[in-house]
This record gives structure tokens, sequence and C-alpha cells, in this order.
């Protein structure tokens, strides 16, 4: 336990090493939630506006949700591992006396711990900029709910991190290609992250209920804003915790299929 | 006579050397296959998820902020077809930075070809070219369910070219940034990420932003004017102080250039 809290310090350390690097990350975040906050802003001018079972408020409180969800699910540093692998600087992780897996979870925790606190104070500086009227959420149960949803979601995430960044185990050249595909573009626009995935027809939606994406950022803000009954909501995190479950499991596999096949290229 | 013969060689020269360069970049992104194959279905979904999602949304609401669904479709438009142009010519802004840190930046330097016309053009993307034609194609549709006058159309590709020298300034302050602090990566990705705020009319944002896409990052000239202008809320006025604008931005940012160039150290050659 000692040598992760170890670990857990030195990232965090880290994370101020390249100071402007975490800025810029922090400054495109809220860019992107800002073009969100003015698009729905613009869609709900007139505030008795009904669309998508949102109203003003609630898109607004969707708004500001995803600089915190994103900064809990998707701050990750489990993403650099493609790069390691692909030049060999993964037999340095190797020859060390920690467990892989539990090392870059540690990590993981300790970008979300910042980019967390960065969050509120973006959150803050937003709410004082644009003095928006927003949706809060008084129910205790929704409130812990949410918290379950983000727990599961950080553990898809990682899961699908993790996944990404083995590829360059059999392709190597591809280390940024396959997380450009899967996080950039399908994270981004399947898991409520870009827009609610209500505006999609129902049948898209049903769909992609049997995806692991929404549970990412949808799942978790409908369930703060209450936008589902409670037996929905623990329906919705079963099903997420599942793919979860799924997900770790397959990663374990591949990562076990990949070690045979490594040959630190590079080193 | 003799001046315009020069200036014709001098033309014909670099046309040899772009060719040159782009093949060169082609031939390196095909000897990637698999990355070439991945980047190319990535920017496809993306486009085809972005429309997607703008096709569903305009449906349901009839469109906002004042314009109806064709036209707020036509603004993505036209913002996709000036961020692909842009991304497919100056590509090569963004390995630039490793020009400068390395000092091979000297070997640019010392060849018979202007500095600047290879660091802004060297790196042709493949990528972007590929998609190009389903892009041209996409406003080419949308913009036809506008209806525009031929007077619009043609303020529309006027606009868009000078969209396009915009753009290129942004790109050569960027070079020039890069010489002066070293940095490229995140000054390039802010300014991507300021453009691609014109992917819808900039009406739609509020103080302070609003003004900031308007006179500190022109992304309202460059994106939501042209889109503006065959849609027939531009009169000649508007045309012609863009046009002006653009050439202005683009005169200080090729003095910006020359001004970057002086603090090169060549550290590292």
């Amino acid at each position: 336990m000692g040598k992760y809290l170890k670990v857990l310090g030195i990232s965090f350390q880290q994370e101020f090493a390249y100071k402007l690097n975490f800025i810029m990350w922090r400054v495109r975040n809220v860019m992107q939630v800002l073009v969100f906050f003015f698009l729905w802003s613009s869609v709900f001018q007139n505030p008795d506006a009904n669309y998508f079972g949102y109203n003003k408020e609630k898109i607004i409180a969707y708004a500001f949700l995803l600089i915190f969800v994103r900064a809990i699910t998707m701050s990750s540093r489990s993403v650099d591992v493609a790069g390691i692998i692909s030049n060999g600087e993964l037999s340095n992780l190797l020859l060390k006396p920690i467990n892989f897996f539990k090392y870059w979870i540690t990590r993981d925790i300790s970008s979300k711990f910042l980019n967390i606190i960065f969050s509120f104070v973006e959150i803050t500086f937003l709410f004082l900029i644009l003095k928006p009227e927003i949706f809060i959420q008084t129910n205790f149960i929704n409130i812990m709910l949410f918290v379950a949803s983000l727990l599961i979601a950080s553990l898809i995430f990682f899961s699908i991190a993790m996944l990404t960044s083995f590829v360059p185990f059999w392709i190597p050249e591809i280390s940024w290609g396959a997380q450009f595909l899967v996080i950039v573009i399908f994270v981004e626009f399947l898991s409520g992250a870009f827009f609610p995935l209500d505006v999609f027809p129902t049948l898209v939606q049903n769909i992609l209920k049997f995806t692991p994406f929404p549970y990412l950022v949808f799942v978790p803000i409908q369930t703060y804003l209450g936008s589902q009954n409670i037996h929905l909501n623990l329906l919705s995190l079963g099903i997420g915790a599942m793919w979860a479950v799924i997900l770790l499991f397959i990663t374990k596999m591949v990562w076990q299929k990949g070690l045979k096949v490594y040959e630190a290229v590079g080193r | 006579m003799k001046q315009s013969e020069d200036n014709f060689k001098i033309l014909k020269r670099y046309l040899r050397v772009y060719i040159k360069m782009a093949t060169n970049s082609f031939v390196v992104w095909l000897a990637r296959r698999s990355a070439f194959i991945i980047f190319l279905i990535g920017k496809i979904v993306r486009y085809s998820f972005y429309f997607g999602f703008l096709i569903f949304l305009v449906k349901s609401t009839n469109g906002f902020a004042g314009y109806t669904g064709n036209q707020i479709l036509f603004f993505t438009a036209t913002y996709v077809l000036i961020d692909t142009l842009a991304q497919f010519l100056f590509r090569s802004v963004y390995s630039f930075r490793q020009l400068v840190v390395s000092g091979d930046l000297d070997l640019v330097l010392v060849k018979p070809i202007n500095p600047l016309f290879r660091s802004l053009f060297g790196g042709a993307d493949p990528v972007d070219l590929i998609t190009l034609p389903a892009i041209i194609f996409v406003v080419v549709y949308i913009g036809s369910l506008l209806s525009p006058t031929l007077l619009h159309t043609t303020y529309y590709i006027l606009l868009v070219i000078n969209g396009l020298v915009i753009s290129a300034s942004f790109h050569i302050a960027v070079l020039s940034l890069g010489i002066i602090t070293m940095e490229i990566d995140h000054t390039v990705m802010i300014y991507r990420d300021l453009v691609s705020m014109g992917r819808l009319p900039i009406d739609i944002y509020k103080e302070p932003f609003k003004s900031l896409l308007t006179f500190i990052v022109p992304v309202g000239v460059m994106v939501t004017i042209p889109a503006k202008a065959l849609i027939g809320l531009v009169g000649p006025v508007g045309v012609v102080s863009s046009l002006i604008f653009g050439l202005a931005l683009l005169f200080f940012s090729i003095k910006f250039w020359h001004y970057a160039l002086k603090k090169y150290t060549s550290a590292s050659s």
C-alpha cells in the first residue's frame, strides 16, 4: 500500500511539472463545454420550451455537470500506456516490484484528484460569468447513485483506455491511432459528452444502452438530474457495473496475451 | 515582359517544389497504412456523428438562433470545409516544433526556397485530401437547398478563400510563436478549439466570448461571414471589409514571421 501512496504523490507532483500541458487540457475541456452551453442556450431561448425531455434549467445543469463528470471519468494517465509499449519503456515498469494495473489506477486517481479541484474552480468561474439558472439535485438517493455511477464510469474508462493502449503490442505504429478512433471519436460522441443522447431516435438510444459508452457520461448525469425513476436508475447502474466487470476481465486477458508477444522494441 | 516571365518561372518552381513535398508526405503516410486507414475512418465517423446530431437537433427544434435548420447545417458544412482545407494545406505546422528545438530549421533556411513556404506547406495531409470531395459535395448540396443567387455564391467563394487566408495567417503566427517560445502544440490546439466554435453561427455566443471570436480570433470573419454571405445576409461592404481584414492579417503575420526569424538562435544544431 505504501509504495502506491508514493506513486500517488509522485504522479501528483508530475502533473505540476507540466503545468502548461495541464492548464491547456483544462482550457480545452472548458471550451467544449462552452460550445455546449451556448448551443443549448440558444435552442432554449424560450424559457418554457421543452425538447428531448429537458427544460432550460436541466440542460444548463447538464452543461455544468459535463465539466465535473468529464474531470472524474475521462481524466486519466492510462492513455500513456500505448506510448510506453510502442517505445519499449514498458520493460522498465515490468522489472519493478509493483502491480501494473494498481500502478496505473493509482496514477489515474492522482490525475482525477487534480482535475476535480480544477473543475470546481472552472464551474465557479463560469457560474459567475454566465449567471445561469440551473437545476440543483436535492434528493440524497439520487446524489448517492450519482456518486456510484461515477465510480463505475471511471472503471469503464480505465478499461477502454487500457484496451486501446494495448493495440501497440500487435501494431506498434498505431499507438495514437487506436485511441483517436475509440476515445476521441466513439467515446466523445456516444457517451453523451458532446450532446445528450436523448437527441437520437429511440431505436438508436436503445441500441446504445447495450454498449458501454452511455455509462461513461450520459447515465451519471441522468442519475443526477433524476430524469428516470429509482428502478430505472438502479437498472442502469447494474448494466454499467456489468460492463465494468466484463471490460476489466477482457483487459486482464488482453494484457496477458499482449505480454506474450511483447518484444521491447526500441530497448 | 521580362519581369512577368521571371515571376512565372518562380511560380512554376514553387509549384514543382510543392508537388514534391506533397508526394513525400503522401508516401510517408502510405508507409503507415494501418494508421492511415484508422485516421481516415475516424474523420469520416466524426463528421457523420456531428452532422447526424445536428440533423436530429434541427428537425426537432426547427432551427435556432433565428436560423432555419438548413442554414444551421450550412454553417457547420462551411466550417468543416475551411477547417479541412486548412488541415490539408498547413499540416506541417504541427511538426514544426521539432525543427526548431533540434536546430534542423537551419537546413530549411539555407535552401534556395522561401522558409515560410517550406514550413507552412511542407506536409500536405492525404487523409484530409480524400475527405475533401465528400465535404465539397455536402457544402454544394446543403448550399443549393438555400437557393442562393449567383452574386451570393460568388461572395461565398471569395469569403471561403478569405477564410483560408485568415487561417494561413494564424498558422504563420503559430510558426512564429514557435520560433520565439519553442511551443507549438498547445497554441495550435487552442487555435483549433477556438475555430471549432465557428461550427455554429457566432451569433449564439454571448459576451465576452462573442467579442473574442469577432475581434481577437476572428472566427466570425473566417467561417460565419462566408456562410451568411451565401444566405444573403452580407452586403458588398461586408464582403470588401472582410477581404481587407484577411489581407491585413496576412500582412501582419508575415511581418511577425520575419521578426521571429531574427530571434532564431539555431540551438542544438
